[in-house]
Protein backbone atom coordinates (compact mmCIF):
# COMPACT_ATOMS: atom_id res chain seq x y z
CA UNK A 1 0.00 0.00 0.00
CA UNK A 2 0.80 3.02 -0.88
CA UNK A 3 2.34 5.69 2.21
CA UNK A 4 1.26 9.11 2.91
CA UNK A 5 -2.18 11.06 1.73
CA UNK A 6 -2.52 10.17 -1.82
CA UNK A 7 -5.49 12.04 -3.74
CA UNK A 8 -7.66 8.46 -3.97
CA UNK A 9 -7.14 9.26 0.31
CA UNK A 10 -7.70 12.49 0.31
CA UNK A 11 -11.11 12.31 -1.91
CA UNK A 12 -12.10 9.01 -0.01
CA UNK A 13 -11.79 10.47 3.59
CA UNK A 14 -13.46 13.67 2.57
CA UNK A 15 -16.16 12.09 0.99
CA UNK A 16 -17.10 9.58 3.95
CA UNK A 17 -16.32 12.35 5.90
CA UNK A 18 -19.47 14.16 4.06
CA UNK A 19 -21.17 11.11 4.79
CA UNK A 20 -20.86 11.07 8.79
CA UNK A 21 -21.65 14.79 8.99
CA UNK A 22 -24.87 14.23 7.30
CA UNK A 23 -26.08 11.22 9.09
CA UNK A 24 -25.52 13.36 12.19
CA UNK A 25 -27.74 16.11 10.50
CA UNK A 26 -30.47 14.15 9.20
CA UNK A 27 -32.45 11.50 11.99
CA UNK A 28 -31.36 8.86 9.74
CA UNK A 29 -27.94 8.21 11.41
CA UNK A 30 -30.05 7.69 14.73
CA UNK A 31 -31.72 4.12 15.36
CA UNK A 32 -33.66 4.92 18.77
CA UNK A 33 -33.80 2.30 21.25
CA UNK A 34 -35.11 2.15 24.90
CA UNK A 35 -31.69 2.89 26.83
CA UNK A 36 -30.50 5.83 28.38
CA UNK A 37 -28.45 6.87 25.60
CA UNK A 38 -31.28 7.51 23.15
CA UNK A 39 -30.25 6.57 20.54
CA UNK A 40 -27.89 4.13 18.46
CA UNK A 41 -26.05 5.31 16.34
CA UNK A 42 -24.63 4.67 12.79
CA UNK A 43 -22.82 7.42 11.96
CA UNK A 44 -19.26 5.31 12.93
CA UNK A 45 -19.64 3.60 10.18
CA UNK A 46 -18.02 5.80 7.30
CA UNK A 47 -14.90 5.95 9.25
CA UNK A 48 -15.20 2.42 9.89
CA UNK A 49 -15.66 2.00 6.19
CA UNK A 50 -12.53 4.53 5.35
CA UNK A 51 -10.33 2.68 7.77
CA UNK A 52 -10.45 -1.21 5.38
CA UNK A 53 -11.02 0.56 2.44
CA UNK A 54 -7.85 3.26 2.72
CA UNK A 55 -5.67 2.86 5.59
CA UNK A 56 -5.63 3.56 9.65
CA UNK A 57 -4.96 7.46 8.26
CA UNK A 58 -8.40 7.95 6.78
CA UNK A 59 -9.89 6.10 9.22
CA UNK A 60 -8.30 8.57 11.77
CA UNK A 61 -9.17 11.42 9.85
CA UNK A 62 -13.26 10.56 9.02
CA UNK A 63 -13.49 9.52 12.70
CA UNK A 64 -11.98 13.07 14.21
CA UNK A 65 -14.80 14.72 11.23
CA UNK A 66 -17.53 12.21 12.95
CA UNK A 67 -16.16 13.47 16.41
CA UNK A 68 -15.91 17.15 15.53
CA UNK A 69 -19.60 17.26 13.78
CA UNK A 70 -20.94 15.07 16.87
CA UNK A 71 -19.32 17.23 19.13
CA UNK A 72 -21.13 20.61 16.97
CA UNK A 73 -24.54 18.86 17.00
CA UNK A 74 -24.86 17.42 20.07
CA UNK A 75 -28.36 17.76 21.99
CA UNK A 76 -27.25 15.59 25.05
CA UNK A 77 -24.96 17.02 27.33
CA UNK A 78 -22.57 14.09 27.11
CA UNK A 79 -21.75 14.93 23.82
CA UNK A 80 -20.80 19.10 24.46
CA UNK A 81 -17.62 17.73 26.22
CA UNK A 82 -14.87 16.83 24.10
CA UNK A 83 -13.14 14.75 25.44
CA UNK A 84 -16.36 11.83 25.04
CA UNK A 85 -17.07 13.35 21.51
CA UNK A 86 -14.17 13.96 19.79
CA UNK A 87 -11.22 11.70 21.52
CA UNK A 88 -13.00 8.36 21.45
CA UNK A 89 -13.81 8.63 17.42
CA UNK A 90 -10.35 8.74 16.58
CA UNK A 91 -9.80 4.90 17.24
CA UNK A 92 -12.85 3.98 15.22
CA UNK A 93 -10.91 3.40 11.94
CA UNK A 94 -7.78 2.32 13.34
CA UNK A 95 -8.90 -0.03 14.79
CA UNK A 96 -11.59 -1.63 12.43
CA UNK A 97 -8.35 -1.27 9.96
CA UNK A 98 -5.60 -3.28 11.89
CA UNK A 99 -8.01 -6.09 12.23
CA UNK A 100 -8.95 -5.94 8.64
CA UNK A 101 -5.50 -6.31 7.66
CA UNK A 102 -5.07 -8.87 10.49
CA UNK A 103 -7.59 -11.20 9.79
CA UNK A 104 -8.05 -10.59 5.36
CA UNK A 105 -5.57 -13.46 5.17
CA UNK A 106 -7.64 -15.75 6.36
CA UNK A 107 -11.15 -15.19 4.77
CA UNK A 108 -11.47 -11.52 3.31
CA UNK A 109 -15.30 -11.65 3.75
CA UNK A 110 -15.09 -12.40 7.58
CA UNK A 111 -12.12 -10.04 8.03
CA UNK A 112 -14.66 -6.63 6.59
CA UNK A 113 -17.39 -8.39 9.13
CA UNK A 114 -15.38 -8.63 12.15
CA UNK A 115 -13.26 -4.99 11.05
CA UNK A 116 -17.16 -3.74 11.18
CA UNK A 117 -17.65 -5.15 14.52
CA UNK A 118 -14.64 -4.21 15.83
CA UNK A 119 -14.73 -0.60 14.87
CA UNK A 120 -18.36 -0.28 16.14
CA UNK A 121 -17.54 -1.83 19.46
CA UNK A 122 -14.50 0.53 19.75
CA UNK A 123 -16.69 3.97 19.76
CA UNK A 124 -19.40 2.35 21.83
CA UNK A 125 -16.60 1.17 24.59
CA UNK A 126 -14.38 4.39 24.26
CA UNK A 127 -17.42 6.73 24.39
CA UNK A 128 -18.70 5.04 27.10
CA UNK A 129 -15.88 5.13 29.19
CA UNK A 130 -15.15 8.40 28.73
CA UNK A 131 -18.70 9.27 29.85
CA UNK A 132 -17.90 7.21 33.35
CA UNK A 133 -14.25 8.87 33.56
CA UNK A 134 -15.83 12.70 33.00
CA UNK A 135 -19.08 11.58 35.65
CA UNK A 136 -21.75 11.86 33.48
CA UNK A 137 -22.87 8.26 33.99
CA UNK A 138 -22.06 6.00 35.98
CA UNK A 139 -20.21 2.64 35.27
CA UNK A 140 -23.16 0.26 35.82
CA UNK A 141 -25.75 2.73 33.22
CA UNK A 142 -22.56 2.65 30.90
CA UNK A 143 -22.36 -1.70 31.23
CA UNK A 144 -25.66 -1.07 30.08
CA UNK A 145 -26.11 0.75 27.10
CA UNK A 146 -23.03 -1.29 25.70
CA UNK A 147 -25.38 -4.03 25.50
CA UNK A 148 -28.50 -2.36 24.47
CA UNK A 149 -27.75 -0.31 22.40
CA UNK A 150 -23.41 -1.12 21.51
CA UNK A 151 -24.25 -4.27 20.15
CA UNK A 152 -27.57 -3.38 17.59
CA UNK A 153 -25.15 -0.37 16.39
CA UNK A 154 -22.43 -3.13 16.13
CA UNK A 155 -24.48 -5.74 13.84
CA UNK A 156 -26.08 -3.04 11.89
CA UNK A 157 -22.54 -1.70 11.23
CA UNK A 158 -21.56 -5.73 10.19
CA UNK A 159 -24.18 -5.31 7.51
CA UNK A 160 -23.66 -2.24 5.97
CA UNK A 161 -19.62 -2.25 6.17
CA UNK A 162 -19.90 -5.61 4.11
CA UNK A 163 -22.62 -4.29 1.77
CA UNK A 164 -20.48 -0.97 1.01
CA UNK A 165 -17.09 -2.73 0.84
CA UNK A 166 -17.87 -5.48 -0.93
CA UNK A 167 -19.93 -4.40 -3.59
CA UNK A 168 -17.15 -1.60 -3.94
CA UNK A 169 -14.61 -4.02 -4.22
CA UNK A 170 -16.63 -5.91 -7.01
CA UNK A 171 -17.48 -2.21 -9.02
CA UNK A 172 -13.01 -2.28 -8.94
CA UNK A 173 -12.42 -4.76 -10.39
CA UNK A 174 -14.50 -4.21 -13.31
CA UNK A 175 -11.86 -1.40 -13.83
CA UNK A 176 -14.04 0.91 -15.87
CA UNK A 177 -14.47 3.76 -12.87
CA UNK A 178 -11.01 3.46 -11.09
CA UNK A 179 -9.00 6.01 -11.45
CA UNK A 180 -4.99 4.45 -13.69
CA UNK A 181 -3.08 6.90 -11.38
CA UNK A 182 -4.05 5.64 -8.13
CA UNK A 183 -6.64 3.08 -7.98
CA UNK A 184 -5.03 0.48 -6.80
CA UNK A 185 -7.60 -1.42 -4.78
CA UNK B 1 -45.14 14.26 4.66
CA UNK B 2 -43.42 15.94 2.15
CA UNK B 3 -41.06 17.39 4.78
CA UNK B 4 -39.83 14.02 6.02
CA UNK B 5 -38.32 14.12 2.51
CA UNK B 6 -36.90 17.77 3.07
CA UNK B 7 -32.94 17.25 3.80
CA UNK B 8 -31.53 19.99 2.59
CA UNK B 9 -33.80 22.50 5.06
CA UNK B 10 -32.59 20.95 8.40
CA UNK B 11 -28.37 20.71 7.20
CA UNK B 12 -27.16 24.41 9.10
CA UNK B 13 -23.83 24.05 8.31
CA UNK B 14 -22.00 26.71 6.87
CA UNK B 15 -25.25 29.20 8.06
CA UNK B 16 -23.56 32.22 8.42
CA UNK B 17 -25.35 35.23 10.44
CA UNK B 18 -23.02 38.55 8.50
CA UNK B 19 -23.93 41.68 10.83
CA UNK B 20 -20.41 42.66 9.81
CA UNK B 21 -19.73 43.00 13.93
CA UNK B 22 -15.86 43.30 15.35
CA UNK B 23 -16.31 39.34 15.53
CA UNK B 24 -16.87 38.53 12.65
CA UNK B 25 -13.62 40.76 10.94
CA UNK B 26 -11.47 39.20 13.46
CA UNK B 27 -8.42 36.70 12.03
CA UNK B 28 -10.13 33.45 11.58
CA UNK B 29 -6.67 31.99 13.02
CA UNK B 30 -7.31 33.99 16.05
CA UNK B 31 -11.11 33.67 16.57
CA UNK B 32 -10.44 29.65 16.23
CA UNK B 33 -7.80 29.80 18.43
CA UNK B 34 -9.76 32.05 21.24
CA UNK B 35 -12.72 30.34 20.78
CA UNK B 36 -11.06 26.51 21.35
CA UNK B 37 -9.28 28.03 24.65
CA UNK B 38 -12.43 29.05 26.13
CA UNK B 39 -14.67 25.65 25.46
CA UNK B 40 -11.37 24.04 26.79
CA UNK B 41 -11.48 26.24 29.85
CA UNK B 42 -15.31 25.75 30.15
CA UNK B 43 -14.51 21.98 29.76
CA UNK B 44 -12.34 21.99 32.57
CA UNK B 45 -14.30 24.28 35.34
CA UNK B 46 -16.62 22.83 37.81
CA UNK B 47 -17.34 25.57 39.93
CA UNK B 48 -20.93 27.58 40.02
CA UNK B 49 -19.26 30.91 39.89
CA UNK B 50 -16.75 30.29 37.74
CA UNK B 51 -19.53 28.73 35.51
CA UNK B 52 -21.56 31.61 36.08
CA UNK B 53 -18.69 34.22 34.70
CA UNK B 54 -18.38 31.88 31.93
CA UNK B 55 -22.22 32.56 31.06
CA UNK B 56 -22.16 35.91 31.26
CA UNK B 57 -19.17 35.93 28.77
CA UNK B 58 -20.82 33.98 26.03
CA UNK B 59 -23.81 35.91 26.62
CA UNK B 60 -21.32 39.32 26.11
CA UNK B 61 -20.50 37.47 23.24
CA UNK B 62 -23.72 37.37 21.87
CA UNK B 63 -23.78 41.10 22.34
CA UNK B 64 -20.71 41.90 20.37
CA UNK B 65 -21.19 39.42 17.25
CA UNK B 66 -24.51 41.22 17.38
CA UNK B 67 -26.62 38.02 16.75
CA UNK B 68 -29.31 37.44 18.75
CA UNK B 69 -29.93 35.26 21.06
CA UNK B 70 -32.92 32.92 20.06
CA UNK B 71 -30.41 31.29 17.88
CA UNK B 72 -27.88 30.36 20.62
CA UNK B 73 -31.11 29.20 22.47
CA UNK B 74 -32.60 27.48 19.51
CA UNK B 75 -29.59 25.07 20.19
CA UNK B 76 -30.74 24.44 23.78
CA UNK B 77 -34.18 23.98 23.52
CA UNK B 78 -34.18 20.35 21.98
CA UNK B 79 -31.51 19.43 24.66
CA UNK B 80 -33.55 20.71 27.74
CA UNK B 81 -35.17 16.86 28.01
CA UNK B 82 -31.83 15.23 27.97
CA UNK B 83 -30.19 18.09 30.26
CA UNK B 84 -33.33 16.59 32.83
CA UNK B 85 -33.10 13.47 32.30
CA UNK B 86 -29.13 13.20 33.07
CA UNK B 87 -29.88 15.69 36.21
CA UNK B 88 -32.03 12.81 37.55
CA UNK B 89 -29.79 10.44 36.73
CA UNK B 90 -26.59 12.15 37.92
CA UNK B 91 -29.06 12.69 41.57
CA UNK B 92 -30.43 8.64 41.51
CA UNK B 93 -26.71 7.43 41.25
CA UNK B 94 -23.32 9.77 42.27
CA UNK B 95 -24.18 10.04 45.91
CA UNK B 96 -21.66 7.53 46.23
CA UNK B 97 -19.06 9.11 43.90
CA UNK B 98 -19.02 12.32 44.12
CA UNK B 99 -18.32 12.22 47.85
CA UNK B 100 -17.85 15.18 50.62
CA UNK B 101 -20.08 17.98 50.91
CA UNK B 102 -22.94 18.41 53.16
CA UNK B 103 -25.63 15.34 53.07
CA UNK B 104 -28.94 16.75 52.18
CA UNK B 105 -31.10 12.88 52.19
CA UNK B 106 -30.20 9.22 52.41
CA UNK B 107 -32.21 7.00 51.47
CA UNK B 108 -30.90 3.02 50.21
CA UNK B 109 -28.05 4.22 47.20
CA UNK B 110 -29.85 7.17 46.66
CA UNK B 111 -27.72 10.42 48.72
CA UNK B 112 -28.48 13.56 47.44
CA UNK B 113 -25.24 16.09 49.17
CA UNK B 114 -24.32 19.60 47.89
CA UNK B 115 -20.98 18.02 45.70
CA UNK B 116 -24.06 15.70 43.53
CA UNK B 117 -26.54 19.36 43.44
CA UNK B 118 -23.10 20.78 42.30
CA UNK B 119 -22.13 18.18 39.55
CA UNK B 120 -25.92 18.47 38.13
CA UNK B 121 -26.01 22.32 37.96
CA UNK B 122 -22.61 22.44 36.81
CA UNK B 123 -22.78 19.76 33.98
CA UNK B 124 -25.91 21.39 32.93
CA UNK B 125 -24.25 24.79 32.65
CA UNK B 126 -21.44 23.81 31.09
CA UNK B 127 -23.86 22.24 27.96
CA UNK B 128 -26.07 25.85 27.32
CA UNK B 129 -21.97 27.59 27.59
CA UNK B 130 -20.49 25.94 24.82
CA UNK B 131 -23.73 25.69 22.45
CA UNK B 132 -23.64 29.36 22.90
CA UNK B 133 -20.23 29.59 21.97
CA UNK B 134 -19.89 27.45 19.10
CA UNK B 135 -23.16 28.82 18.09
CA UNK B 136 -21.14 32.51 17.81
CA UNK B 137 -18.27 30.65 16.38
CA UNK B 138 -19.90 29.14 13.53
CA UNK B 139 -22.37 32.21 13.01
CA UNK B 140 -19.83 34.69 12.89
CA UNK B 141 -17.25 32.93 10.70
CA UNK B 142 -18.05 31.42 6.86
CA UNK B 143 -16.93 27.54 6.49
CA UNK B 144 -13.99 28.77 3.77
CA UNK B 145 -12.78 31.25 6.88
CA UNK B 146 -12.74 28.48 9.19
CA UNK B 147 -10.86 26.10 7.06
CA UNK B 148 -8.70 28.34 5.80
CA UNK B 149 -7.76 29.40 9.57
CA UNK B 150 -7.59 25.38 10.90
CA UNK B 151 -4.86 24.95 8.07
CA UNK B 152 -3.10 28.00 9.39
CA UNK B 153 -3.35 27.30 12.78
CA UNK B 154 -2.17 23.80 12.27
CA UNK B 155 0.75 24.92 10.25
CA UNK B 156 3.38 24.86 12.46
CA UNK B 157 2.72 20.59 12.17
CA UNK B 158 3.92 20.42 9.19
CA UNK B 159 7.64 20.72 10.45
CA UNK B 160 6.79 17.57 11.98
CA UNK B 161 5.59 16.18 8.74
CA UNK B 162 1.60 16.38 9.51
CA UNK B 163 -0.37 16.87 6.11
CA UNK B 164 -2.18 20.27 6.84
CA UNK B 165 -2.70 20.73 3.31
CA UNK B 166 -4.33 17.68 2.38
CA UNK B 167 -6.06 17.71 5.85
CA UNK B 168 -7.74 21.27 5.27
CA UNK B 169 -8.20 19.91 1.42
CA UNK B 170 -10.42 16.98 3.17
CA UNK B 171 -12.38 19.25 5.45
CA UNK B 172 -13.30 21.53 2.78
CA UNK B 173 -14.71 18.41 0.49
CA UNK B 174 -16.45 17.34 3.46
CA UNK B 175 -18.14 20.29 4.01
CA UNK B 176 -18.79 21.30 0.42
CA UNK B 177 -20.38 17.17 -0.28
CA UNK B 178 -22.53 17.10 2.57
CA UNK B 179 -25.62 19.25 0.53
CA UNK B 180 -24.70 17.20 -2.77
CA UNK B 181 -25.39 13.94 -0.69
CA UNK B 182 -28.33 15.24 1.19
CA UNK B 183 -29.83 15.51 -2.11
CA UNK B 184 -28.87 12.31 -3.65
CA UNK B 185 -30.74 11.23 -0.24
CA UNK B 186 -34.13 12.85 -0.81
CA UNK B 187 -34.00 11.25 -4.32
CA UNK B 188 -33.62 8.12 -3.15
CA UNK B 189 -35.87 8.01 -0.85
CA UNK B 190 -38.35 9.50 -2.92
CA UNK B 191 -37.73 6.56 -4.92
CA UNK B 192 -38.31 4.11 -2.54
CA UNK B 193 -41.17 5.87 -0.95
CA UNK B 194 -42.95 5.36 -4.45
CA UNK B 195 -42.35 2.40 -4.52
CA UNK B 196 -44.11 1.88 -1.13
CA UNK B 197 -41.53 1.92 1.04
CA UNK B 198 -41.47 3.76 4.38
CA UNK B 199 -39.05 4.97 6.64
CA UNK B 200 -38.87 5.11 10.53
CA UNK B 201 -42.95 4.92 10.93
CA UNK B 202 -42.29 1.69 12.68
CA UNK B 203 -42.81 2.25 16.64
CA UNK B 204 -39.95 3.14 18.21
CA UNK B 205 -39.49 -0.09 20.31
CA UNK B 206 -39.12 -2.23 16.91
CA UNK B 207 -35.47 -1.52 16.02
CA UNK B 208 -35.34 -4.18 13.79
CA UNK B 209 -37.91 -2.87 11.58
CA UNK B 210 -36.26 0.42 11.65
CA UNK B 211 -32.92 -0.18 10.82
CA UNK B 212 -34.08 -2.77 7.99
CA UNK B 213 -35.78 0.32 6.58
CA UNK B 214 -32.77 2.01 6.42
CA UNK B 215 -30.99 -0.04 4.32
CA UNK B 216 -32.20 0.48 1.26
CA UNK B 217 -30.63 4.19 1.66
CA UNK B 218 -27.81 4.04 3.55
CA UNK B 219 -25.86 1.45 0.95
CA UNK B 220 -26.66 2.55 -2.10
CA UNK B 221 -25.68 6.54 -0.67
CA UNK B 222 -22.25 5.17 0.39
CA UNK B 223 -22.29 3.88 -3.51
CA UNK B 224 -23.19 7.19 -4.89
CA UNK B 225 -20.92 8.70 -2.63
CA UNK B 226 -17.98 6.56 -3.74
CA UNK B 227 -18.46 6.77 -7.28
CA UNK B 228 -18.75 10.65 -7.15
CA UNK B 229 -15.29 10.44 -5.32
CA UNK B 230 -14.01 8.31 -7.80
CA UNK B 231 -14.85 10.77 -10.38
CA UNK B 232 -12.92 13.78 -8.36
CA UNK B 233 -10.08 11.70 -8.03
CA UNK B 234 -9.87 11.47 -11.85
CA UNK B 235 -10.54 15.06 -12.08
CA UNK B 236 -8.01 16.60 -9.79
CA UNK B 237 -5.50 13.69 -11.16
CA UNK B 238 -6.12 14.97 -14.14
CA UNK B 239 -5.18 18.50 -13.25
CA UNK B 240 -2.03 17.11 -11.97
CA UNK B 241 -3.23 17.55 -8.17
CA UNK B 242 -0.11 16.53 -6.32
CA UNK B 243 -0.58 16.33 -2.49
CA UNK B 244 2.18 17.98 -0.15
CA UNK B 245 3.28 20.21 -3.37
CA UNK B 246 4.42 23.59 -2.32
CA UNK B 247 1.37 25.97 -3.73
CA UNK B 248 0.33 29.91 -3.15
CA UNK B 249 -2.95 31.25 -1.80
CA UNK B 250 -5.07 33.37 -2.68
CA UNK B 251 -6.44 34.02 0.65
CA UNK B 252 -3.84 35.95 3.01
CA UNK B 253 -4.45 36.88 6.33
CA UNK B 254 -2.57 39.52 8.50
CA UNK B 255 -3.26 39.94 11.92
CA UNK B 256 -3.89 42.95 13.45
CA UNK B 257 -3.98 44.52 17.15
CA UNK B 258 -7.15 43.23 17.36
CA UNK B 259 -6.63 39.23 16.62
CA UNK B 260 -3.74 39.65 19.69
CA UNK B 261 -6.71 41.79 21.90
CA UNK B 262 -8.93 39.17 21.23
CA UNK B 263 -6.54 36.09 21.98
CA UNK B 264 -5.23 37.90 24.91
CA UNK B 265 -8.42 38.12 26.08
CA UNK B 266 -9.73 34.78 25.42
CA UNK B 267 -6.47 33.58 27.64
CA UNK B 268 -7.23 36.42 30.84
CA UNK B 269 -11.26 35.14 30.41
CA UNK B 270 -10.09 31.34 30.68
CA UNK B 271 -7.60 32.00 33.45
CA UNK B 272 -10.34 33.68 35.86
CA UNK B 273 -12.62 31.13 35.01
CA UNK B 274 -10.77 28.17 36.03
CA UNK B 275 -9.26 30.85 38.84
CA UNK B 276 -12.63 30.91 40.52
CA UNK B 277 -12.51 28.75 43.93
CA UNK B 278 -16.65 28.27 44.49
Amino acid sequence: MEKGLTVRRIVIAGVLGAIAILLGVTRLGFIPVPTAAGNATIMHIPAVIGGIMEGWGVGLIIGLIFGVSSFLNATVPLFKDPLVAILPRLFIGVTAYFTYVGLKRFNEYAAIGVAGFVGSMTNTILVLFMAVVRGYMPAGVAASVAVMSGLPEAIVSVIVTLAVVVAWKKLGSSGKQKSKISGGL
Amino acid sequence: MSQEFELTRNITIGQYLPTGSVIHRLDPRFKLASFVIMIIAIAICGTYIGNLFALLVCLLMFALARIPLHYGISGVKPAVPFIIILALMQLLFYGEIAQGGTIFFQYGFVTISSEVIRLVVVSAMRFVEVIFLSSVLTLSTSTTELTHGMERLLGPLEKVKFPVHAFALIITISIRFVPTFAMEMEKMMKAQASRGAEFGTGQWWRIIKRTKDMFPIIVPLFNVALSRAEDLILAMEARCYTPGAVRTRYAHYKAAPKDFAAIGASVLLSAVILAIPW
